[in-house]
């Protein structure tokens, strides 16, 4: 397991309160899988991925442990996870614009991501900055890199953040919803740029989105996170064949997935997610849920073992339901 | 078919006169500083008792003064004192602002809490009255007036920037910077202060001119200059005595402060509509 994650908890401190964003997950990453989170805003998925960078809100309190090649990363001192940044785990956002220095040409930023770990020299680095860009297949790399972010397209510069965060060979590669702010053309060319990327530098991808389309693209496995909590975790094929969760089945009939019934209307999931700090008693998700009876409004399901995943949940699907959610 | 996008459009200026006719005296100041023996057509010290108190002419644009110096030159020789003070106070106050805010909003926590109740203490007291007191206890010159200017001056420039930094720190590119594992001094470096600026320098601007009025007042309540240094509060207290019979003497100085005062504010507020959110 290149990243374990053993009981995390991220909270808050809010009027005396102490709120539970993230609740006591635990999970593994195994070397070279594509790992994907999977959940609602709200639902703790970013949180847990900033959190393995150690890059939390300040005001956040930590606990429990993530171990990345053997070596725990939460909590140390942030020099220690300053070396860690960049040169064995790297981070995508969702706003690539945004994300970018819009006073220093790209090729620039990319190559801080070699000098900031004393890799290689200013003029090495800008090299390498160049060869990345190519890497990520944009056409006239040198020309790119002394653009500045406002002159290149939004496709363009996500590719470039991709270029930022890899210039340095992590191992890991998080990917914090890279694809949300993007049209979906660009969108499947990126996923596809990810997997190519993957396999040529035998990267691990852990890829936080709360879109079902991605998972079915390019997922090994799923962690579907709900209010803080994990609901399902498992094989991405076995969840995507047939999810147990009622959350996993209501995610992937409002995401339209299920071939089954292609040309039906649209199923959404009644309600919102709850809020940090009104989390519902017993299954958080039992208010929304089709298939709760009065149990779950009263015992916390525990996670457990479930045909060839996990999951938390006291009514799971059954196998022969042929629409899960029919079944109240 | 380019790989780069178009270009973005301009931020259009503010239209209108008065922000060229406010370069333009900005511009003469700056001659006035630089070469003023060049401009003035009179030795700004020299008296010549022959020529007192005589109305503006041809011969003496702004007329002559009690010891028949040609008030003109006196004023353009002045500059270098009125408005260059104000300049050295307002730099070296937003010099040590900046990096006094840049700590302090980089730090945050009780760092950040223990230099904030600093500022706050130099806000509480009344600006002037503490300036006034600085430049007592060191004795009167205009080095004085500007230390002391300067120690009221740097807490607005340290609360601006931290207010900045705090705000710049929370953005997605400080953000990316730190996911590369860039130091926080670097991420100050390049990340933030490149942003602080645009702020800094349209306070620093208007501030020109306010300083340059707090200057000219110490000076004229006796705390600045010493005679027959033409520094332009000096000029306008040494007027009073005259300003029955010789009002030249009291309004040119006075007006080139006005006019000094309003160009850099005109400057400042034009920048200030410039800058990008």
């Amino acid at each position: 397991m290149i990243l374990s994650v053993r009981d995390l908890a991220v909270s808050f401190r809010r009027d005396g309160q102490e709120l539970t964003a993230v609740d006591h997950i635990s999970f593994d990453v195994a070397e070279g899988e594509t790992f994907i989170i999977i959940g609602e805003s709200g639902s703790g998925k970013s949180l847990t991925g900033m959190s393995i960078a150690g890059l939390q809100p300040q005001a956040a309190s930590v606990s429990g442990s993530i171990t990345f090649k053997g070596r725990e990363l939460l909590n140390r001192p942030d020099a220690e996870l300053r070396r860690v940044r960049g040169r064995e785990v790297g981070l995508i956002y969702q706003d690539p614009l945004g994300s970018l220095n819009p006073v220093w040409p790209v090729g620039d930023q990319i190559a801080e991501a070699l000098t900031a770990h004393g890799l290689l020299g200013r003029a090495e680095a800008a090299r390498r900055a160049v060869e990345m860009l190519d890497r990520v297949h944009i056409p006239d790399p040198r020309r790119v890199a002394q653009a500045y972010p406002h002159e290149i397209s939004g496709g363009m510069r996500q590719r470039a953040m991709i270029a930022m965060a890899l210039a340095a060979s992590p191992s890991l590669l998080i990917a914090d919803e890279p694809t949300t702010a993007l049209d979906v053309t660009i969108k499947a060319q990126m996923l596809e740029l990810l997997s190519e990327l993957k396999r040529e530098l035998s990267l691990t991808v852990v890829l936080i989105t709360h879109d079902m389309g991605v998972v079915a693209e390019v997922a090994d496995r799923i962690l579907v996170m709900y209010a803080g909590r994990i609901a399902e975790i498992g094989d991405a094929d076995a969840i995507m064949q047939r999810p147990s969760h009622p959350y996993t089945a209501a995610l992937m009939a409002s995401a339209m997935i299920s071939e089954a019934r292609p040309k039906q209307d649209l199923d959404a999931i009644l309600g919102g997610a709850p809020g940090l700090g009104a989390f519902p008693s017993g299954c958080r998700f039992h208010p929304r849920c089709a298939r709760a009876r009065d149990d779950c409004s009263r015992v916390d399901p525990p996670r457990r073992p479930w045909g060839a995943v996990e999951l938390a949940c006291h009514h799971p699907v059954a196998a022969d339901a042929t629409h899960p959610l029919v079944e109240a | 078919m380019s790989v780069l996008a178009e270009p973005p459009r301009r931020i259009p200026r503010p239209r209108g006169v008065l922000t060229p006719l406010a370069l333009l005296i900005v511009a003469a100041l700056a001659a006035f500083t630089m070469l003023p023996s060049l401009i003035a057509p009179y030795d700004p010290i020299a008296l010549a008792m022959s020529d007192r108190l005589k109305p503006p002419s041809l011969e003496h644009l702004f007329g002559t003064d009690e010891g028949g110096r040609d008030i003109f030159s006196r004023v353009v020789h002045g500059t270098r004192y009125s408005l260059g003070v104000a300049i050295v106070i307002v730099f070296f106050s937003a010099l040590f602002g900046v990096i006094y805010g840049a700590v302090s909003g980089m730090a945050r926590g009780w760092v950040d809490n223990v230099l904030m109740r600093i500022v706050d203490l130099f806000f509480g007291f009344p600006a002037l009255v503490l300036a006034l007191a600085v430049a007592a206890a060191m004795g009167r010159g205009l080095d004085s007036v500007a230390l002391s200017l300067a120690v009221i001056w740097w807490p607005g420039y340290a609360r601006l920037v931290r207010g900045e930094v705090l705000r710049l720190r929370e953005r997605p590119h400080v953000e990316s910077a730190r996911a590369l594992g860039v130091s926080e001094l670097t991420i100050l470096r390049r990340h933030i202060i490149p942003f602080v600026t645009q702020e800094v320098n349209v306070r620093v601007t208007t501030d020109i001119g306010f300083a340059l009025v707090a200057v000219t007042a110490l000076s004229f309540l006796g705390l600045g200059a010493n005679s027959p240094t033409p520094e332009w509060g000096l000029l306008i207290r040494d007027s009073r005595s005259y300003f029955g019979s010789a009002w030249w003497y009291l309004v040119f100085p006075g007006t080139m402060i006005m006019l000094t005062a309003t160009a850099f504010s005109i400057i400042g507020d034009a920048l200030a509509s410039r800058r990008s959110a």
